[in-house]
This record gives C-alpha cells, structure tokens and sequence, in this order.
C-alpha cells in the first residue's frame, strides 16, 4: 500500500462504553524503587514497619531532582521484591501487606476555596513537588519542573485526546470526574495567571463532547476543542497545530510560545495534590487485548500486580498462543517479557495481544514510512544507512527528530521492523 | 503459553508486498484480455514465452545464489535443492509474472518469438536479478528488455499483422498495411511529416484501433487497470499524474509553435495524438510506477516523472526513434539515486523543490519551443 497513513485501528467504542470498575484493595502492594528517570533511591523504613497512606516512605534519586517515594496503601512494610516495571527492567518493589483500613497520614489536609485563592505558583510548584506529581500520560515528567518556567503563559492545553489505539483510560476519567478536571484546570489557571484553557479531544467522541459543552458552561474560561482523529494526534506539537494553529521548530519547547499542556490524568492528580496535598495513589487503566477474556476498565490503586488484574478480567483467552503484554498502547508502549509486572502511575493500560509472526519481507521501497512520518523522516533511508554502517549519512538523516510513534513499522507493507533500525540510528547519532 | 518480548509497535497494516504484485496483476488483466482478443494467437505465444522466461530465470537464480556451504559433509542432491529453495516464496512467482505481463504488452505483435525470448531473458536477468532480485533493481525489468529486443531486432519486426480490428472489415479503419508506410506505428509514421497525425482518427486511438504494440494502444482498459490500482493503494497517482500533466503541457506548447508553423495542422488534434498514439498512458500507469525504480519521497517522484515527461518529449520531438516512453523511463530510473541524495533530497515540499520542478519545466520547455521555431531540422 502507497499512501499516507494517519487512520489507524482503533477499537475504542467497546471499551469507551464499560464502566469502570473499582479495584482498589489489593492484598498487597508493590512500589517502585526506581523508575525511568529515577536510577537511585533510598528507604526510610525497615522491614516490619507499619506504613499509613500516603506516607513517604523513601526517596528516588535523579540526576537534577528528588522524587519521594509514598506509601499507597497503609498496612506493613513486608521487604523488598523483584518484578518488572514499565521500561522493561527487573527491579525492586517495595511490598506492603494492606491492612484494609486506609489511615491517612498526618501530612493529608483539605484545603479550602478561600486557601487556595491565596496560593501562588511558588507555593504550588512546592506542593507538587512534595506530592512527586509527574506527567501521568506515560512521559513521567515531573511536573513541577513545568511550573517553574520563568515565560509567559498565555494559554493551557489540556490533553485528552488519547490517540493510542484501544486505550480508554482517559476517555472515562473525562465522564466520571468531570469536577475534578474543572477545579484542577481552575487551579492551573491561577497559577500561570492566564485565563484561557482548552480541553482537546478527538472529534469523534460525540458523548464527550455533549457531555462537556454542558458542564462548562458555568466556567467561559475553559472551552472545549476537538481536533482530529488521526495518528499521532496526542502528539504535543500535533495536537498544538490542531488546536492552535501555532506550528513549533524543531527542539522549541511548548512553554517559548506561552503554551502550557497538562494531560487529563496530570490535571486530576494536580487537583488532589492543591486540594487534599495527597500524591497519586489511584488510577484509571484500561485492560484490553485479543488475548484476554473479558475486557474491562479499572480504577486501581498504584503497586497491584498485573496478573490479579488479569484474573479480575477471567484470565487469557485462547491460552495456546503466545501472547504479548504491554504496558501502555499497541503503538508506543513497552512490552514485558512476564505478567508479573507493577501497575505504576504512569501506565495507562495492560494490553495482552495474541502474537503474531510477521514474516519480514524485502523492502520494495514504496515509501509509505516517508510519506506517515510525522517528523518528515526518511525511515527507509535511516534504515539502509543504518544496514551500511554509514555514520555521515545517518546524521545528514537527522533521526534524533524521531519521536518513535512507530507508524513507519505500522505502515510498512514489506513488514521490517523500520523503528528499530532507527532506534540504532539514534544511538550512532548520539555518538 | 510463552510471553514475547517485542519492540513497539505491536500492530500494523493488513496489505503486503504479495496483495501489492497482485493488485498490479489485476489492473493489468483488462488489458491483457483486450490483447489476446485483437491479437489472439501472436499475444498468446508472446505472453507464453515472456512469463516462462521471466519466472524460469528466477527460478534458476534463486537456487544459483543460495547453495549450501561447505561444512564437510556430503549431501545429496535434493538436500541441496531443499536447502537453495528454502526462501523461494510466492513473491519469487508474483514479481517475475508481474514484469512479463508488462513485458508482454509492450512488445509489438510482430515481433519474432526468439527476440521476445531474448528480450525477457536479458530484461529480467540483466535488469532485475544481477542487482540481486526483488527490491534491489535499478531499472525497469521491462523497458530494459522491450529495448533491448527493439535495438537488437527491430529488422526482423513483421509490420503486417492479423488483428482483430484488420480481420473484420468494417472495423478497418487504417487498411490492412496496404497504403501504410513502411514505419508501421502511428509514431513512426511522423517522421514522414506532421500531417500523418490524421491518418488516424481520436476515437479510434483511444479504442486502440491501429497498429502498435499489444497492450498499449487501448487506453480505455489501461485507465480501468489505473482506476483500480489509485483506489486500492498500490501505485502512487502523483507519478502518472505529473508524468501525463506535465507530458501534455509541453506538448501543448509544442503544438502551439507547430501549428503556427504549419496551419495544417491543430493544436489540439497534434495534442491528442501524441497523448493516444504510443505507450504514454501505459508507461505512466504501469512502468514509471514501479515502487521499486521511483524514489521514495513526494517531491522527488514528481521531479521523476518530470524528467521523464521532459525526455520522453525530447525524444518524440527530435529523436531518432519514434516511441520514447521505454527510453525515458530508463533515463528517468538511473536518475533516481541522484534525486533522493539525503543531502539535497527533503520529504517535504518546500520552495526549494517546487522551484526546481518549475525550473527545470520552463528551461526545457523553452528550449523545446526554441528548437521547433529556428531549428531547421523539424519535419513540417
């Protein structure tokens, strides 16, 4: 097929329409030591130590900041335990055995309308960083850092437009809650001093819509923008092109232009930390996948295991097949070599898929990786130049602009795994 | 049950390069009907001999370049054939019969069977599998070995040939090689002046009633095929677009400095007639298509058939041989590592690649015009 691929599957309308069900007390729950951009971490606590809820309990160490490490659940610190994180790695959780009673810590207080009236965005940026609010999209950016910026911002974005295929995770945050991403939107709002704020989403979510224009009516301020419904629309630059018309350079940061964006799930997070100083500890995720019995949406506390969540969706379907696991969507997500993996903040959904073998075939150069490139990439290019070991080409290439959406692979007729070849070719880049 | 580790992305399309070779194949069938109906039992020896050819060679490359290596051992023979045709696939069957049905029907109807012979032959092997087969061709499989039997043979060519259209007598329009000059084609028959543009009349070229090659000639079929192939994906409508577009605007100028030179002759009447008569619209459609032998960036496919209309033109209008289609494509093909040089090559449309198309447009058009009006070599 020669042709520009923007439309993929989508295989939303079933799972958009489940509600969500609760699952929020697991017997035991499992907290990262350290994640992505965290490498070291320190404990507070020692084995046998009652923990209460949202009580920190350790510290993540990175290179230009500190994370704390909260408890989610209250009950006892059991000991360390190996399992698989989002990216792929085997490392420890900290395990605590819940004692089903939710006693808060003495840090948790509500603050009232007239209190956070008279916060400034010093004081916020203080808050979120002690509640170790991060981007809940899957980018794991803490989100302080983005309040500090000195610019000036005129307007916020708010992204939900979840382009990722199968995962509805965002979708049902946007109906079940929406007073929370109101007030979380009004306190962003207060901070930055702007007084503008777009919702995005696609413009096919009818219900959403409707559902929205209601709601804000009572809030001018905030306004509704549904944009398109292609791949990768959730893509920052893209979804500030649609919603905008404001086109970004390359390595110019949102912020330079006075724009602010924030997804759905951050805003929700950032309205819990402002109004209850709690961190994260619940989320909304989506189970879904060719591979499993019944689909279903949760909301779940952050450290259940994958596989008691599996079992909730009556185990894998077809149990003969090899199945895929990932975590976060079929497009961009990472894949897990076991089921004995961690629900962490930043994952939005377990997609389980039955494998399929693609047989690579000879690249006939048709040219549908260059023409889907969102980036204006030759993929196929990187890919001989990679194969040739050719140094001067790939960086004439520029495959460092690559933001790994993975349509080159989706859109390849030939089945080659184009994104891994440019992955190595970032990697000769970077040298 | 084992859980996979992969790299993302974890889906993708459904077509492949299979449902691609088969999509051309299907396009190329209305064709192929309408030559083995006017040419009957010369298309079918044609056709027989190109794809048996064509896939026999493949066959034998493929156990050619896959022998076992030596690891002490003796083995017997079907060992041996086991292991060479291990990746022999359906794609080994597909591409060849692709470029013989192309093959097939750009070669004339009189063409003696060992020139088609020799033509497959060095088409596929010269033009396709020497670069290592599938993927890895530089030139068309089948403009290189239509040339090559036409430079080679064009002698021995038998230019009266029993067709359909000839056979029955109120559908003959040209006559059956009574008075039709040696030259044969309704290109070839302008080098004896530009007046002979009547001797066929529109609608006949465009029902494909004159002499020329087996396929070419009907272009209500090869639009069908065209149609289809833009509707399903499989070959990219910016070429045939560009090619054809840019083809009949110069002509157009072309026919503007001729008819004021000559007022026998119309502009529109000399632009219809280069667009039917000869192998433009089957050239475009089928051959500068090929995914393989185009660029694979937008800017840099248009630039290709650009340059391949601007030669094509050149040809007809003052070269030597009458067609030009099967040439152009060629030039067009050794051009396109040149055209997607990372360096200066960009996937998206900027001032600087538009500039360049114009650019190379207006100088060769001009040049084209000044040639017709003070050139004396023009036949009027």
């Amino acid at each position: 097929m020669i042709a520009k691929v923007r439309h993929i599957v989508d295989k939303k309308r079933l799972m958009a329409n489940l509600p969500t069900e609760r699952y929020v007390d697991p017997k035991y729950v499992y907290i990262a030591t350290n994640n992505a951009r965290c490498d070291k971490s320190e404990l507070y606590i020692k084995v046998g130590d009652h923990v209460n809820c949202f009580q920190v309990i350790g510290m993540r160490f990175a290179k230009y900041f500190v994370q704390p490490i909260h408890a989610t659940v209250s009950g006892t610190f059991v000991g360390l335990e190996k399992h698989y994180h989002r990216n792929g790695k085997l490392i420890d959780f900290i395990k605590i055995e819940n004692d089903f009673k939710d006693t808060f810590d003495s840090s948790v207080k509500k603050r009232s309308d007239e209190e956070i009236k008279k916060l400034t965005k010093e004081e916020m940026t203080e808050i979120l960083k002690d509640c170790a609010l991060v981007g809940l999209g899957g980018s794991s950016f803490p989100t302080y850092v983005k309040f500090q910026t000195n610019e000036k911002i005129n307007v916020i974005l708010i992204n939900a437009i979840e382009c990722e295929p199968y995962i509805t995770s965002d979708q049902r945050i946007m109906r079940e809650y929406p007073n929370r991403i109101i007030n979380g939107i009004l306190y962003a709002l207060q901070a930055f001093q702007c007084n503008k704020a777009y919702i995005c989403i696609k413009s096919k979510y009818k219900q959403l819509k409707e559902i929205y224009t209601e709601v804000l009516k009572p809030y001018p301020q905030i306004q509704l923008k549904c944009v398109g419904n292609f791949y990768p629309q959730g893509w920052e630059k893209a979804m500030i092109k649609s919603a905008l018309h404001i086109t970004l350079k390359d390595n110019e940061l949102p912020m330079q232009k006075g724009i602010m964006n924030f997804n759905v799930s951050t805003i929700v997070g950032l309205y819990k930390a402002i109004k209850y100083n709690i961190p994260v500890v619940k989320r909304n995720i989506t189970v879904t996948g060719d591979g499993i019995m019944y689909p279903k949406n949760f909301r779940v506390r952050v450290g259940t295991p994958v596989k008691e969540l599996i079992q909730l969706c009556g185990g894998y379907k077809d149990p003969e097949k090899n199945k895929v696991i990932i975590l976060g969507g079929p497009m961009m997500g990472a894949s897990i070599p076991s089921d004995d993996c961690i629900i962490t903040k930043t994952v939005t959904s377990v997609i389980i898929l039955n494998d399929v073998e693609n047989k690579e075939e000879q690249c006939i150069r048709c040219g549908s990786c260059v023409m889907s490139c969102p980036c204006h990439l030759q993929p196929v290019l990187i890919m001989n130049a990679v194969k040739a070991k050719d140094k001067e080409r790939i960086k004439t290439l520029n495959p460092l602009k690559c933001i790994e959406c993975g349509l080159c692979t989706y859109s390849c007729t030939s089945k080659i795994h184009v994104l891994d070849f440019v992955r190595k070719a970032k990697i000769f880049a970077k040298l | 049950m084992i859980f996979v580790k992969k790299t993302s992305p974890y889906i993708s399309i459904k077509a492949d390069v299979k449902t691609m070779m088969l999509d051309v194949l299907i396009a190329l069938l209305p064709t192929l009907i309408f030559a083995f109906v006017v040419y009957q039992l010369n298309a079918l020896y044609i056709f027989l001999i190109s794809i048996s050819t064509m896939i026999l060679s493949e066959f034998v490359f493929v156990g050619v370049t896959h022998i076992m290596p030596y690891d002490g051992n003796k083995h017997s023979f079907k060992e041996k054939f086991k292991f060479a045709y291990k990746t022999y696939n359906i794609n080994n069957v597909l591409g060849p019969l692709v470029s013989g049905v192309i093959y097939t029907l750009i070669m004339p109807a009189g063409a003696p069977l060992y020139a088609v012979f020799v033509g497959a032959l060095f088409g596929i092997v010269i033009g396709k599998l020497v670069f290592g087969g599938l993927g890895h061709n530089i030139f068309n499989p089948a403009a290189a070995g239509m040339l090559f039997a036409k430079l080679c043979f064009s002698s021995q060519y038998n230019n009266n040939i029993e067709s359909f259209y000839f056979t029955i007598p109120g559908l003959s329009s040209g006559g059956s090689g009574g008075d039709i000059a040696v030259g044969g084609t309704a290109l070839g028959n302008l080098t004896n002046g530009y007046e002979h543009i009547y001797d066929y009349s529109l609608l006949d070229m465009f029902l494909g009633k004159m002499p020329g090659t087996l396929g070419e000639a009907f272009t209500i079929t090869i639009l069908i095929g065209a149609i289809y192939l833009i509707v399903r994906r499989s070959a990219d409508f910016r070429i045939m677009l560009t090619y054809i577009v840019s083809f009949a605007l110069m002509m157009l100028f072309a026919g503007i400095c001729i008819s004021s030179l000559n007022n026998k002759i119309g502009i529109f009447d000399f632009l219809g007639f280069e667009l039917l008569a000869g192998g433009l619209f089957f050239g475009a459609v089928f051959m500068l298509t090929d995914p393989v032998t185009s660029p694979i960036n937008l800017p840099g496919r248009m630039l290709y058939a650009l340059i391949a209309a601007i030669i094509t033109v050149y040809i007809r209008l003052f070269g030597s041989y009458p067609e030009g289609v099967g040439f152009s494509i060629l030039i067009a093909n050794m051009m396109v590592p040149v055209i997607e040089y990372p360096k200066w090559s960009n996937p998206k449309f900027t001032i600087k690649n538009v500039s360049l198309m114009v650019g190379l447009f207006v100088v060769f058009t001009s040049i084209m015009v000044l040639v017709i009006m003070f050139g004396d070599k023009i036949a009027l």
